[in-house]
């Protein structure tokens, strides 16, 4: 069934057919909101408020954009906010969390150090660097989508990107000599 | 050691693993969800939504043949300037008086003035300041800013007073891009090198 279908059935009163849709994008979204994030926590609060969001808006949903990009931008500007919200709140990548962040990547793929570094290096960046980085080589948007759910131009984008690609290679690089010295 | 390029793509490969996340939370989700009202949705909009959905349609090559000729015999039927206002075809947008709905709505060209001005509205949720710069107010990126529409999720808006006549605007966003009106129609030649689009305001129909 499609998520027009689904949207669909929703609003003719079967409510209980979101979950088919929390089922086919929690997964795949979680990805974003965690790297983006740095921690579980804050994902998990990121995605809820964007699938609670986007239930309340389902009468406003358009059946001419797709329902995951739709959803999608609302957890972008979730992040954003949750990440404004913990800022005021906390200092960002408390020690603790790196190593629950670690350990919800799926193990035997990666050794934990490199995880670790990883984490480490991505919380580094300025967060519109990340997410350019992460909207670009992880989520594999184009230049032109990542305009249209960001709000930022396609030069601006290129550049986040570039910098973020020089900035996360210059700390893994670091992270790399430290450890192998 | 590896090289600064395999380091990168190491990293994307990470990254791009799936992230377990915990089983309660989208438990606790479901559950938020199922005592949150249930999404309703008007007997207009339901309709509107049912005229506008795309679906396919099944017609035959005779039955398209057959369309097309019946449109062709009314189009060439058609008196051409019979009863027309001579004011009308020279200001087509005079009679209109809500231009609200026209500027909204997606029209390239507004209406009539009122005294609410026209509504400018850009879909822009990942923005963080939008201005309406144009030739009526110096392309001043300061002065008029849209606000955050309270009903439409990542619209912005403001209610600008224009005079009748042409005028020619954009969109600059974060104080950085310009975003010529998606709805309304380009702007072609002048002095403003920004992509832009035109607006025609007609003159008070009261």
């Amino acid at each position: 069934m499609t998520d027009a279908a689904i949207v669909r059935r929703v609003l003719d009163g079967d409510s209980d057919a979101y979950a088919i849709l929390v089922d086919r994008y929690y997964d795949r979204y979680a990805r974003f909101a965690v790297h983006m994030l740095g921690n579980r926590e804050d994902a998990e609060e990121a995605l809820q408020d964007a699938f609670l969001r986007a239930y309340r808006a389902l009468p406003r949903y358009e059946e001419r954009e797709r329902f995951g990009a739709w959803l999608f931008r609302m957890l972008v500007n979730r992040c954003r906010t949750t990440a404004v919200r913990r800022r005021r709140r906390e200092k960002m990548f408390p020690s603790g969390e790196l190593a629950l962040l670690s350990a919800s990547v799926q193990p035997d793929v990666e050794d934990s150090a490199w995880r670790e570094e990883l984490t480490r290096a991505l919380a580094v960046l300025p967060a519109e660097q990340r997410e350019a980085f992460l909207l670009k080589h992880v989520e594999d948007l184009s230049y032109e989508e990542m305009a249209e759910l960001t709000g930022a131009g396609v030069s601006a984008l290129k550049m986040r990107v570039k910098r973020a690609c020089s900035r996360l290679r210059e700390l893994l690089q670091e992270e790399h000599s430290v450890g192998t010295t | 050691m590896s090289e600064p390029r395999d380091l990168i793509d190491r990293a994307v490969r990470s990254l791009r693993q799936p992230v377990e996340m915990d089983p309660a939370a989208r438990r606790r989700l479901v559950a938020t969800l199922r005592e949150a009202p249930a999404p309703r949705i008007g007997p207009v909009r339901r309709a509107w939504r049912w005229l506008a959905r795309p679906r396919p349609v099944m017609v035959s090559p005779l039955t398209a043949v057959a369309a097309a000729a019946a449109i062709a015999i009314v189009a060439l039927a058609r008196p051409v300037g019979d009863g027309a206002n001579p004011d009308q075809v020279d200001t087509p947008l005079a009679s209109a008086t809500n231009a609200e709905g026209a500027a909204a709505n997606g029209s390239e060209l507004a209406g009539a003035a009122d005294s609410s001005g026209i509504r400018f509205s850009l879909v822009a949720p990942g923005a963080s300041r939008v201005a309406l710069v144009g030739d009526f107010n110096d392309w001043n990126p300061g002065e008029h800013l849209l606000r955050p529409s309270v009903t439409e999720y990542g619209v912005w808006e403001i209610w600008v007073p224009l005079e009748p006549g042409r005028h020619v605007y954009s969109f600059f966003i974060d104080g950085r891009q310009w975003i010529p009106d998606p709805v309304a129609a380009r702007a072609v030649g002048g002095s403003v090198s920004a992509p832009s689009s035109v607006i025609l305001v007609g003159e008070r129909s009261s």
